[in-house]
Formats: C-alpha cells, sequence, structure tokens
C-alpha cells in the first residue's frame, strides 16, 4: 500500500463466447499522471477500459477507484463516479448542437423542461475557456470530424473528472489541433486529473505520456515510466518479437507515368498539376481540409471536379460515377472507414469482392467457389486475423477491418490505387504489415497515392511527397533528399503551414 | 328572413317525424324540398364506397339518373358520387360537404350502424332532408325522413333455409363471417343462427373471421374439407363473393355437392349460377333500392305524399330466374 | 504463436451448424407450432391438408419476396395490396369483357404491375423520395386505377385455363406451389448467387461504401421495386384464379402478412439483412396460424388476436435464441 492509485484493476478476465479477451490482467493508475495502453488491435485494452466504464461486465475481478470499491452499471454510472471515455470511434449525434452534445444525458433541466439558454450560456463558457472557435449552438453535423473530436473531449472534460480515458484522441486531428490537444492535456494533468491515453502513435505517447502499461493477447505484460524503456522495447513487448523496421519501404523501380491531373479544380482544390508513375509511392501530405482528400475524391468520383483534365496510361480519363473508376482501374481506400469502407454487417468475404464481382461472374450466377478461394488468398496474403471470411466486418478489430478494405481493392486490381488514411485506428504491428504490403503492390508495378496525417509515415514510405497548402500544392519533395535528411518534417511542415 | 324559413321548416319536419313515430309504416308524408329557401333544389349522394362490386350497380344508377336530373331540370345540381371508402369518419366530412354545399336532400348509404351516424346526425340538425339506402343507421328512425332498404335478418334466414331445404339429412357446415362489426355481417349472421339453430341435424364446426374476402373463404373451405371430409356439407357465407370463391374451391376439389350460399347478387355469382356451378344465392336489391330512392327525390320535388319506408325483398336466384337479373 | 499468421477457411463445420441455428431458430418455432396444432388436431398433419396448406402460403409468399427485397434495401412497399387489385381488374377486362387470350392478359396485368414496380423504383432512387411516402401513395393510385378500369364491378372469369392455374396439377402437385417453389429457387440464386443480392445487401447495409464501391444504388432500388412488382402480379394471377372473380376490392392489408412474413423469417428494418430460407419459413409460419387456427376452430373473434400474438411470440423466441448464440 506504498503507492497511491486512483484505480487499480486486479485479476480482471472476460470472456465473449469462446474468446478469452481478458486474462487476468492489471492495472493501476497514479492521480495527475498520463498513463499509456499500448498494445496491438485485440490485445485487450478497449475491452479493459469498457468494463471500467461499465459498457462490460468482467467475468471475475474487481477495482478499487478514488479508494473506494468500483463498480459501474454503465458510462453514465461512471461518470457520476468521476470516469468519462472519449471513444475511438466517435459517435456523436450529428443533429444535436454542440450544447445539447456536451449536456447529453445530463441535460440542464428546471425540474421537467430543458432550460436551453441556461444550458447554451454553459456551455459557451466552457467553449470559450478551451478557445473553441464555434457558437454552442452549432450543430454537431456542421463540424469537421477533427472538430467533433475536440467536443468529445470537451464533453469529458466538462464533467468535471477524475479520471479521463482517451481512446486514439488524434486519430482524427492534425499536428496542430494535436498539439491544442497535448495542452489541455497537460493542463487537466496540473489539476491533478488522471488520463489513460490509448494511441498507436509512438512519438505521441513519448512526447505526452509518463507512464505506460503493455498489453498483448488479452494479458497484462508490463508496466514502466517511459523514460526507463525504448521504442524498440516497447514493440517488442507488444508484438512479441521485434519488429526490426518500422517503415520497412523497398525501392522498386520506377516505371512510366500511369496517371497524371493537369489543372484539376474542383471545391476545395484549386489548379491541381501531378503525375505519378508505375512502381512509385506519392505520399500526399497537408493539413486536414487542405484539399488533399477532396482532390481523391474527385479523381475517383465520388465527388465531381469543375475543371481540368486527367490522363490514365496516357489516354484521357473520364468517369461518371466510382463504378466506372473501378472499372478503369482506378480504385481508393476511404478515409471514412465506417461509413464509405465497409458494410459492417455483412461477411468479410462479402466485403471484399465487392467492386470485383463483376469479374466473378460465371453466367448469370457469381462463381462462389472462385470468390471464396480468391478472398481467402487476399485475406492470407494480408495476414488478416478473423476466425472465418464468412464473419462480419463488425466482428474485427480497426486493423483488420482496414486490411478488409485493402482486400477488397486488391482484388479489383487497380492500376493506381489511392489510400486515404491507409493506416488510421491500425495497430503498429498491422502498420508495418500494411506498409509491406503497398512495397509490394508497387512492386508488381501500381501505382498508388498515399494521403496521410501522419508525417514520418509519409516521409517513411514516399517516393515523392506532395504537400497541400489551402487547396494548392506547396511543395515537392523526394525521398533522395529525405532519405539524406535534408529535408526535415519541419520542412514539410513549413510547406503545409504554407511558409516558405 | 331566411334563418327563419328554415326554422319553421324544421318545425314542421319534427313534428311529421313525432307524429309518424307511432303511426303504421305505410302512412305517406310530404316534405318542402326546398330546405333552405333558395330557389335551388340541391342533391347529395353519399356513397358507401367506390370498390364493392354489390355498389357499383347502385353508384351507377344514380349517377346516370341525377345526370339527367339535372340535365331535364328536374333538380337544380348534384354533388355527384361522392366516395365514403367504407368509412365513417370519411362519410361525417363528406356530410360536412353537403351541409357546406347547401344540399336540400341527401341519399346517404351508411358505412357503420354507429360510428357514421353523426353524418346523419349534422346534417339532418343542418335541416337537410336525408333519405338512407342500403343500411340504417343508429337514429335513422329519428333523424331520416325516409329508409330505403331490405332487412339482412330476413337474408339471414333465407340463407339458412335454402341449406335446410337442401340438405335434408343435415351435417356440419362452416359459417364465413364479413368484417366483424358491420351491420350487414351483425344482422345476417343472426338471421342464419335464428333458423339454423332450430335445426339440431346441422351443427357449426366453424365460425371463421374472413373479412368479406374471397380469398380467406375459399382457404377457410378447403381448410374445413381436408379437416372433415365428406361430413362437410354447406358454407354459408355474409356475401356471395365469399360463397362464390368458396364454391369454386369445392368444386375445383371435386366437391359440388357442397352447397356454398351468401348474400347480394353481384356479376359473378350471378354467372356461376347461370354456368350452375353455384346452385344459388341471395340477391340484394341494390338497383331497386336506389330506384325507390330516386323516387322519393321525385316525389319531393313534385311535393307529393311518399311511403318513408318502402322494404325491398331479398330474392332467392336459382337457375330458374337467374335471367331476370343478370346483365 | 498469437501473432504467427493463422490460415483463413471459409467455415469450420461446427460454425456452420450454430450459424444455421442461429440464422433459421425461426424454424424451430415453425416445428413447434406444427406440433401443437398436430396434437390439437390431429387430421393437420394429413398429406391432404400439408399440401393444402403449401397450395395456400403462395399468393402471401411471392408478396413475401418483394417485400424482402425493398426491406433489405432500406425501404418498404406498401403497394401490393393495390397492385393484386390493379393486376386482377386488367386480366379480368382483357380476358372477359374483351376476349384476349388468357396467355396476353396475364402479360398485360403482370406487365403493369412490373411498370407500377418500376416507377416506384425510380421516385424513390431518383428523386430520394421516401420509400414509405411514395409507395403509400402510389398505392392510392393504383388502386384508384382498378376502380376506373372496372367501374368497381366484379368481372368472373370463366375460362378454363386461366382458372386452372390454381386449381390444376402438374405430377400430383398443385399449380401454386409449383410456381411458389420455382420463384423460391429464382429468388434464392438472385439474392445469394448473383451480383445483384451482393448489391442488395450492400446497398441496404451501407449505401455510402456500395456507392464507393462502384454499386449503382439507383439501378439496385429500381430493380428490388420493380420485381415487387412483377411477384405481386403473379400473385394476383394466382389470386384471381383462385376466386375466380376479379374485382377492385381484394387484397387491402395485404402487405401486413407479407411484412410479418419476412420480419420472422429475419428481414432486418435497418436493411442489408436478409435470406430466402428465412423468408421461406417466415411463409409457412403465417400460412400455418392461418390453416391451424381453422383447423382447431379458433372463433372468429380471437382469431385475429391470435395471430398477432403467434408472432411476436415467434419474434422473440427468435431474439432470444439468438442473443444465446452469441
Amino acid at each position: 500500500m506504498a503507492e497511491n492509485y486512483i484505480l487499480e484493476c486486479k485479476g480482471i478476465s472476460k470472456a465473449f463466447g469462446g474468446t478469452q479477451a481478458l486474462k487476468d490482467v492489471q492495472l493501476q493508475v497514479r492521480p495527475g499522471e498520463v498513463h499509456a495502453l499500448l498494445g496491438e488491435n485485440g490485445a485487450g485494452k478497449s475491452t479493459l477500459m469498457k468494463i471500467v466504464i461499465g459498457l462490460y461486465h468482467q467475468d471475475s475481478g474487481s477495482m478499487v477507484f478514488d479508494g473506494k470499491p468500483y463498480q459501474a452499471k454503465g458510462p453514465v454510472d461512471a461518470i457520476k463516479s468521476g470516469i468519462s471515455m472519449i471513444h475511438q470511434e466517435l459517435n456523436p449525434e450529428p443533429h444535436l448542437t454542440i450544447a445539447d452534445s456536451i449536456f447529453l444525458k445530463r441535460e440542464d433541466t428546471n425540474g421537467i423542461f430543458l432550460n436551453k439558454r441556461r444550458q447554451n450560456e454553459r456551455t459557451q463558457k466552457i467553449l470559450d475557456d478551451f478557445g473553441f472557435p464555434y457558437p454552442a449552438t452549432t450543430l454537431i453535423r456542421e463540424l469537421k470530424l477533427a472538430d467533433v473530436q475536440m467536443v468529445e473531449i470537451i464533453r469529458a472534460v466538462s464533467t468535471n473528472a477524475k479520471m479521463i480515458i482517451m481512446d486514439e484522441p488524434t486519430s482524427s486531428l492534425d499536428e496542430q489541433e494535436t498539439q491544442h490537444l497535448f495542452r489541455v492535456i497537460r493542463d487537466l494533468k496540473a489539476k491533478g486529473v488522471a488520463i489513460i491515453y490509448i494511441s498507436h502513435r509512438m512519438a505521441e505517447i513519448y512526447e505526452i505520456c509518463d507512464t505506460v502499461s503493455v498489453f498483448r493477447d488479452g494479458q497484462y505484460i508490463a508496466t514502466a515510466p517511459l523514460k526507463e524503456v525504448t521504442n524498440d522495447d516497447l514493440i517488442a513487448m507488444m508484438v512479441g518479437r521485434r519488429v526490426e523496421n518500422l517503415f520497412p519501404k523497398v525501392d522498386c523501380p520506377i516505371g512510366d507515368v500511369v496517371f497524371k491531373a493537369e489543372h484539376l479544380t474542383g471545391t476545395g482544390f484549386e489548379d491541381i498539376n501531378f503525375e505519378v508513375h508505375a512502381g512509385e509511392i506519392l505520399g500526399l501530405s497537408g493539413l486536414v481540409g487542405s484539399g488533399r482528400s477532396e482532390t481523391m475524391r474527385a479523381i475517383f468520383g465520388i465527388d465531381s471536379y469543375t475543371s481540368g483534365k486527367m490522363y490514365l496510361n496516357g489516354k484521357e480519363f473520364t468517369r461518371k460515377n466510382a463504378s466506372d473508376s473501378i472499372r478503369q482501374g482506378v480504385c481508393m481506400v476511404n478515409e471514412d472507414r465506417k461509413n464509405f469502407g465497409l458494410c459492417l454487417y455483412r461477411s468479410i468475404r462479402e466485403n471484399t469482392s465487392l467492386p470485383s464481382l463483376p469479374e466473378r461472374q460465371r453466367g448469370l450466377l457469381l462463381n462462389q467457389a472462385r470468390e471464396k478461394k480468391e478472398v481467402e488468398e487476399v485475406s492470407n496474403t494480408l495476414l488478416l486475423k478473423a476466425a472465418s471470411i464468412e464473419h462480419n466486418a463488425y466482428s474485427l478489430s480497426g486493423g483488420n477491418q482496414q486490411k478488409v478494405v485493402i482486400a477488397k481493392w486488391i482484388m479489383a486490381s487497380p492500376k493506381l490505387l489511392i489510400m486515404d488514411e491507409p493506416t488510421r485506428g491500425v495497430d503498429v504491428g498491422a502498420k508495418a504489415e500494411i506498409y509491406t504490403l503497398m512495397c509490394k503492390f508497387a512492386a508488381q508495378g501500381m501505382a498508388i497515392i498515399m494521403v496521410s496525417s501522419e508525417l514520418p509515415e509519409v516521409m517513411g514510405m514516399s517516393d515523392r511527397v506532395l504537400v497541400y497548402h489551402e487547396g494548392h500544392i506547396s511543395g515537392e519533395f523526394y525521398r533522395k533528399d529525405i532519405v539524406s535528411g535534408e529535408v526535415t518534417q519541419e520542412v514539410i511542415l513549413s510547406a503545409a503551414f504554407g511558409v516558405s | 328572413m331566411k334563418k327563419s324559413v328554415i326554422m319553421s321548416v324544421l318545425g314542421t319536419v319534427m313534428a311529421m317525424s313525432l307524429a309518424f313515430a307511432g303511426t303504421a309504416l305505410a302512412e305517406e308524408v310530404t316534405y318542402e324540398a326546398d330546405v333552405n329557401g333558395d330557389g335551388k333544389i340541391v342533391v347529395g349522394y353519399i356513397s358507401k364506397n367506390f370498390t364493392d362490386p354489390f355498389h357499383a350497380p347502385i353508384n351507377a344508377r344514380a349517377e346516370e339518373y341525377f345526370d339527367q336530373a339535372v340535365a331535364d331540370g328536374i333538380i337544380d345540381e348534384w354533388t355527384g358520387l361522392l366516395d365514403g371508402e367504407t368509412d365513417a369518419n370519411k362519410q361525417i366530412d363528406r356530410a360536412a360537404d353537403c351541409i357546406s354545399k347547401q344540399c336540400d336532400i341527401v341519399i346517404f348509404l351508411p358505412a357503420e350502424a354507429e360510428a357514421s351516424d353523426p353524418a346523419l346526425v349534422q346534417m339532418a340538425d343542418a335541416g337537410i332532408l336525408v333519405i338512407e339506402v342500403n343500411s340504417k343507421s343508429a337514429s335513422c328512425d329519428e333523424k331520416a325522413i325516409a329508409y330505403v332498404g331490405s332487412d339482412d335478418v330476413e337474408a339471414g334466414n333465407m340463407l339458412a333455409q335454402w341449406v335446410v331445404d337442401n340438405c335434408p339429412d343435415g351435417g356440419k357446415y362452416i359459417h364465413c363471417n364479413g368484417i366483424l362489426g358491420n351491420s350487414a355481417q351483425i344482422q345476417r349472421t343472426e338471421g342464419m343462427h335464428a333458423v339454423m339453430d332450430e335445426h339440431p341435424e346441422f351443427e357449426m364446426v366453424g365460425d371463421f373471421d374472413t373479412k368479406w374476402d374471397g380469398n380467406l373463404a375459399a382457404d377457410a373451405a378447403s381448410d374445413s374439407m381436408s379437416k372433415y371430409g365428406d361430413e362437410l356439407v354447406a358454407i354459408i357465407c355474409d356475401n356471395d363473393g365469399m360463397s362464390s370463391a368458396a364454391q369454386k374451391m369445392c368444386n375445383d376439389n371435386g366437391r359440388e355437392d357442397i352447397i356454398c350460399i351468401g348474400v347480394d347478387g353481384v356479376e359473378v355469382p350471378l354467372q356461376m349460377v347461370q354456368d350452375g356451378s353455384l346452385k344459388a344465392t341471395i340477391l340484394q336489391d341494390g338497383v331497386g333500392q336506389i330506384n325507390g330512392a330516386i323516387s322519393i327525390v321525385e316525389s319531393l320535388v313534385k311535393g307529393e305524399a311518399f311511403d318513408p319506408a318502402p322494404v325491398i325483398p331479398f330474392v332467392l336466384v336459382t337457375a330458374d330466374n337467374v335471367a331476370d337479373y343478370i346483365g | 504463436m498469437a501473432s504467427s499468421p493463422q490460415k483463413l477457411k471459409s467455415y469450420s463445420k461446427e460454425d456452420r451448424i450454430r450459424s444455421l441455428l442461429g440464422q433459421y431458430g425461426i424454424g424451430l418455432v415453425l416445428v413447434i407450432m406444427m406440433i401443437v396444432i398436430a396434437i390439437m388436431e390431429p387430421r393437420f398433419l394429413t398429406l391432404g391438408n400439408i399440401i393444402n396448406v403449401a397450395t395456400q402460403i403462395s399468393i402471401n409468399g411471392l408478396l413475401c419476396y418483394g417485400l424482402c427485397l425493398c426491406i433489405t434495401t432500406g425501404g418498404i412497399d406498401l403497394t401490393v395490396g393495390a397492385q393484386l387489385a390493379l393486376t386482377s381488374c386488367i386480366i379480368g377486362q382483357t380476358m372477359t369483357n374483351m376476349g384476349w387470350p388468357a396467355f396476353m392478359a396475364i402479360l398485360a396485368g403482370v406487365g403493369v404491375a412490373t411498370l407500377f414496380g418500376f416507377i416506384d423504383g425510380v421516385l424513390i432512387a431518383k428523386f430520394n423520395m421516401f420509400p414509405f411516402v411514395v409507395t403509400l401513395s402510389m398505392q392510392l393510385v393504383i388502386r384508384g386505377l382498378s376502380q376506373v378500369i372496372t367501374g368497381g364491378r366484379a368481372v368472373m372469369l370463366t375460362n378454363a385455363w386461366f382458372t386452372g392455374i390454381y386449381s390444376n396439377k402438374l405430377f400430383g402437385i398443385p399449380m401454386p406451389i409449383i410456381i411458389f417453389i420455382v420463384v423460391t429457387i429464382i429468388m434464392y440464386l438472385m439474392l445469394h448467387w448473383t451480383k445483384f443480392g451482393r448489391y442488395i445487401f450492400a446497398v441496404g447495409g451501407n449505401v455510402n461504401a456500395a456507392i464507393a464501391s462502384g454499386v449503382s444504388r439507383f439501378w439496385v432500388i429500381v430493380g428490388v421495386y420493380t420485381i415487387s412488382g412483377v411477384l405481386a402480379g403473379l400473385a394476383s394471377m394466382i389470386y384471381t384464379s383462385k376466386t375466380g372473380s376479379a374485382q377492385s376490392n381484394i387484397g387491402v392489408g395485404y402487405e401486413t402478412d407479407a411484412i410479418a412474413a419476412a420480419v420472422l423469417g429475419g428481414t432486418s428494418f435497418a436493411g442489408g439483412i436478409a435470406t430466402i430460407p428465412g423468408c421461406v419459413l417466415g411463409i409457412f409460419i403465417i400460412g400455418l396460424i392461418y390453416n391451424g387456427m381453422n383447423m382447431i376452430g379458433v372463433s372468429s373473434y380471437y382469431q385475429s388476436i391470435v395471430k398477432g400474438l403467434i408472432i411476436i411470440g415467434a419474434v422473440m423466441l427468435d431474439m432470444v435464441m439468438n442473443r444465446n448464440k452469441h
């Protein structure tokens, strides 16, 4: 009892059907510390946190919070006890205002009726304290993804929590917003609030966290102060082996121009010119909203462009819609996996073969035997972890869902593969696997455009980097200069901020 | 000025209806046709519905007559056929339409005995002379100036009597109901029981919620055939849309011997009687009913006296007399 | 061991059994119902009555498949009852009153129902109108049209070939059963073995992801409502042949039984989930409710209550069983 913990979990176990999600797990968090939870997807971090906030009930084990035995009946109960959680999968109600969202489930009432005005005033004060530049009556659906994330954080903070759990809070934030979040976290820490911080971004963990606990396959591995462990140690603990290289980029011969955009202009981007070659990985960097994703969506045919021309393999490329693009060999991994990537309640097999079904016809019917074989092959190539390809995509972890999204486009054998945030919400081990696959596809002569908010990823994987600033391309950098150290993160960032 | 005229007419009407309440039905009555004194005779027509084959010829006859009557100057205007949609609520709305159109006389075919009654009450209270046709709503005797219809209890008696006469040995029979709660369903069923319950040689083995639906009646017939086989001798239906579908199902299964009978006399059962696949049906003379109402309108316009409650009899239609009613 | 790649298989045997149990747990409900009815009325289990039930379910069965597809794309088709009436009236008018050959009359009737299905689909897909609103309004138009065609009068069908569609037998099997089996096989192949079926699931499951995967929402939506129209037309053909009478007031409320059968069969109103074998079970359950009540002799005043309670009970039992699977 030498240590004073705000939260102490002992011997927690939880099974779902036949799967043991947690096995005799422990966790100790001190007040006022930022405690990182590290582990691959499926390691049990999220399950443990859901037990802490009462979404699940453990099969065995006990918890002590703030010196008292603790067992939440549900999230509302947890909030009352002083624990708030910001979820990885944002679940905002798009039709609510910011004020409604922040006071959800604990509405400001006069007995029965909502006191909207007082609620709005109180919200506005909180927003102002955070320097959040929107009125409290703004609808959630009018906000950018990053701002929605910020609202979630503000909501958690506004409950006067003693402990806040943040599950991948920066996954949809850009550099600037991340830094803002870190300032908020430091403030909270100074006030004695404990933070449990779940992230796959090692750099961030080193920057903001004090202590780290590592999980693997539902088991607790170790806890250590971050000052005492190296990046490689942590990764080794997480994956149970050493990952030699975080960015296993393999240089392969760059071939002819596969795709070329000339003076492409549309909503959010203007006069975009670039080309991408066979075997090349072209990185697109820039702030969220700088026009990177917008350009890509227009190329693929989900959005439209107003002027400019595109060429595929030397011939002019026009498309009426996404189906047209797919047929011609242009495919896109969307950044929003939940809304544009998967039908969560259909099987892995159906999701994977969806874009390439026309090629799997035998007469009027589908050749399901061949489909099964091919999906199994591509899933195995992608090291997909699932009990069976007949299981729902819903049952998979984020990383494995992302692999299904990639698999479905690989099945369509594209000439140009656009990957918007290909590793969002994906753990370290799976990230390296996805990078290896990208190199493999490039080596087969595919042209790849990778849009990413993570600078290390862009710099580690791209043969060439284009940087967006406010709808224009503001910089172009080559791999050799990045490798030589001539082009640093700072150089790319200043291009992204429009500083020359 | 106008108001006082209405009041005086109303007074007369009320006095007269009171006078008739205690007297014999055949006593004749007279009314002033132009009740609102605007110098025009406007006739309203609220149908029960446009979809039931029984009502189609009634509506058609009304439309034909009143179009001609307007052209001939017998009346000044009529509302056209208003669709009651077999729905009391819709009929009350149509009644309000008739009031605002300043109708003098309205022919009304109530969909429900109780629920449609406010339509009658509201029109009568507005001074309109309402003639109910086909079935009575609750306060028909007090508020309507006349009722032209047939007695559904009598129809029920006839249904049962036909079965009794044609199955001298008795046996098992089933009954297919109309939509439960419709006045025709209630009265026909009552009439049927009145006769069948006197005959212990018959046993009712099924009483089905077949909703006036021929498809459901056919299913009830096939279910009962597979359960009772040869023991089943008759199927009594509240209308002959159901009895004709049931008879077809029996015939298709080689059971022409089963006696199916229903009420109404719509086209299909009549044709089946003609070609021999159905032995009989009970015809409710819908066109006769509307003709009765039309002659009351004519009497009103001419200021002549008329019988306020003519009864149009049901007719047993068999191969012998079907030619008189078909076409 | 944990992070070493494991080879993926499609289904293990145990998995398959469990999934079948979960998916078709409603089958157990069906078996229970059959046992209960058979105990109360032994004549229920005669071959004659089984064939009788199978013949009766064909009309609701065809309507149910159409509803199942529309519900799976996240929509609903409320026109099917009115479609029954319209097709019936067209067949009656053309065959009896205009002397068309039976085959041509059927083609005309089913063709018009198909056209209305297509129009529903276009209104929903092209103009992004709510399926509920579109089909609720079209239902009025369609029923109105059938009243116009017949003037509300019933038309008798005497053509022996046509009335034989319901009563004739092929190899001892009544024609409605054969039609139902053929349609069931076609629907099964279409939903589970074709590109179009997958697209239906994708559009219903996540329309954005489907579009981003190159699926044309327009053609999928238009396709399912058109198919629902075809099936309603065929159901009407059977209906008209069965009652030997064409009239405009038939089919009121028939969408209710079709929706109930689809839902019992595991069709999800959230969209994207349905199976044809499930629907077959649902169709049989609804059919057994009617037949069972007639066989047992439930009083007419209680039949409606019994029907509603059985549907709720069946869905509840199915949900409980599915929960245990997780």
